[in-house]
């Protein structure tokens, strides 16, 4: 393949596989096995026609299952309820650095019967970086405009969007668990569409790195939608950056389908947003609920 | 019988068409360069699209339709010249087939109009702005030639102006910025970029021209081929090899080597191989039924003839 393509994650991923121990090697040939099972139509050299690559994501997922298993240890409800097909999942974001949609797309490949490739919707700075850039299409992510996103509902595809964008992201430790303001273009989205709505709830990202500020005017001026402080960024530099080993659970809600043309009035999509929001609270009352603690459960 | 004129005979892909048309209708045709080995029974004339004598071919042969591959795409040469070459020249054409009783006109634009910017979504449909000169100005022209066939439905609603605009044509005869960066012995890419990109078979160009005069289509059509694969894998494909540099290293020395003449393409064209530009096919398959006969194998296996 294009070797010096592939990006950091591919990388780090071969890396990780040279020089370490059989479980691994056992993590890194289920996932490759999960990902012969996926439903995508992919073309004579392996992409499908948003360039995603099994054969390059998977070596890319390695460092984000070994994530899933032994530093997160997610633990997943209700996952059998996503439909086959075409499907949205909505959930809550949180966390500074966006593992909560690494979280959930590995659960997806991993959990759900079969696997599937969540599509992440990516802000539109993503596409001018390099390597990242690379990365996210193999993944089968790209830029979250609405029409990436039809296109990809037309194909039969899982797509994820968090309403909240940055601005759930990148709040600060008092707000963990409380949704901010959704965005509202999803519904549009799902009602044009015909597509059924999972609500996500993801419990443990609200705790994994909390934030004490975010400079955002001074992050636009260095050209990102965020700069976060927190217990150990920027003071501990990169380093700063990890998460700590929170316990991840993460919530699947019954399917919900709305009935109209997309073109409604804000009022009457608001209400269905909040129908969604309401449906994603649900999912992480019971995932905090029954847990014994941040770090175990 | 029809009588078509191809503007830009000369070119692989006028040649092409020129051949692939004379089986069931005339053909003649004009460029500014001979086609010195062209078949006996083509009239061909080698004039300049902006002069007088371009408008005596219209008198002497009657078309009844025209296609316009006439645009001059390589940069080399002076810029200024090029652009009026190109918008008066297109300017002239249309006039004529107004004034001469053209019943169809197939003009061949180019996807790369659209431009190559990071929130390109994937796909693009033809109601997409044209953005492509907004980061790369030299292409001003194309962009203009295609505002100019475009608005020449409305202009002249008596003739049925079909405005094609292809993804990277490919083949042995074909000229197009992407088949000469391919047939390069090795490509400079873009350190961390490998965007999905979009090619046709020159043969496949030629049938989609053929079928928007045989039904006469009116309107701006994308015309897409049999698919889509990054950059690396159609260099992979093509018996090229790439090597990587870091943007901020090629952009640059780029815009040097260009003004220089050492490089044909502006730095402007290096978005093009860093966002992926890619169009909806879908208009052109409804309206024409058409189906491309040439699989990516194919197109990259022609390219070097």
């Amino acid at each position: 393949m294009a070797g010096n393509n592939d990006g950091l994650l591919g990388a780090l991923g071969d890396l990780i596989g040279a020089v370490v121990p059989l479980s691994v090697r056992e993590l890194e040939s289920e996932i490759s096995d999960r990902m012969h099972k996926i439903p995508t139509a992919l073309n004579e050299f392996g992409f499908d026609r948003f360039g995603l690559s099994p054969e390059e994501a998977r070596r890319s997922l390695l460092p984000s299952a070994l994530l899933y298993r032994h530093y997160f240890r997610v633990s997943t409800e209700g996952i059998e309820r996503v439909p086959g097909g075409r499907v949205l999942l909505i959930s809550n974001h949180a966390g500074q650095l966006p593992f909560d949609a690494a979280m959930l797309s590995t659960a997806m490949l991993l959990e759900a019967e079969p696997p599937r490739i969540a599509r992440g919707m990516g802000e539109y700075w993503i596409p001018q970086l390099p390597f990242v850039s690379t990365s996210a299409h193999r993944m089968g992510s790209m830029v979250g405009t609405p029409e990436n996103c039809t296109a990809l509902l037309e194909d039969g595809e899982c797509v994820v969007v968090f309403p909240e964008g940055v601005r759930g992201m990148n709040k600060t430790f008092d707000q963990r668990y409380q949704l901010q303001r959704f965005g509202t273009g999803f519904v549009r989205l799902a009602l044009a569409t015909k597509t059924p709505i999972v609500p996500v709830g993801i419990v443990g990202s609200e705790e994994q790195q909390p934030g004490i500020a975010n400079l955002a005017s001074l992050g636009r001026l260095l050209g990102m939608p965020a700069l976060p402080i927190t217990l150990g960024f920027p003071w501990l530099g990169p380093l700063g950056l990890l998460p700590m080993p929170v316990k991840y659970w993460i919530g699947f809600g019954e399917p919900i389908t709305l009935e109209g043309s997309g073109d409604e009035e804000d009022a009457e999509v608001g209400r269905f947003v909040d129908l969604v929001r309401a449906g994603i609270e649900t999912q992480l009352e019971h995932g905090r609920s029954q847990r014994e603690g941040i770090f175990s459960g | 019988m029809e009588k078509v004129l191809i503007a830009g005979i000369s070119g692989g892909i006028g040649r092409l068409l020129a051949r692939r048309l004379l089986a069931d209708v005339e053909v003649c045709g004009v460029d500014s360069l001979p086609w010195e080995s062209g078949p006996a029974e083509i009239p061909r004339y080698q004039v300049d699209l902006r002069k007088r004598e371009f408008e005596d071919v219209f008198r002497k042969e009657r078309p009844t339709a025209v296609v316009h591959l006439g645009s001059r795409r390589d940069f080399r040469g002076d810029a200024g010249r090029r652009h009026d070459l190109n918008v008066r020249g297109t300017q002239k054409l249309l006039e004529h087939c107004a004034r001469y009783e053209v019943r169809k006109v197939v003009v061949i634009s180019s996807g790369t109009v659209y431009g190559a910017q990071p929130e390109n979504p994937f796909f693009m449909d033809e109601d997409h702005p044209l953005s492509g000169s907004r980061d790369y100005p030299e292409i001003r022209d194309l962009v203009e030639v295609d505002t100019l066939a475009s608005g020449f439905l409305w202009k002249a609603p008596q003739v049925h102006t079909a405005v094609l605009r292809p993804v990277h044509v490919l083949g042995r005869f074909a000229r197009s910025m992407m088949g000469d960066y391919l047939r390069l012995d090795r490509q400079p890419t873009l350190m961390g970029f490998d965007p999905v990109m979009q090619f046709i078979h020159e043969e496949d160009l030629v049938e989609a021209i053929v079928r928007s005069l045989e039904l006469g289509l009116s309107g701006v059509y994308n015309v897409t081929g049999p698919g889509e694969v990054p950059l690396h894998t159609a260099i992979r494909e093509t018996g090229g090899e790439a090597f990587a540099l870091p943007e901020q290293l090629m952009r640059p020395a780029m815009r040097r080597l260009f003004g220089w003449k050492v490089v044909p393409w502006p730095a402007g064209a290096l978005d093009y191989i860093k966002y992926p530009v890619t169009l909806s096919g879908r208009r052109f398959v409804e309206a024409s039924g058409f189906r491309p006969l040439f699989g990516l194998e194919e197109c990259f296996r022609g390219i070097r003839g």
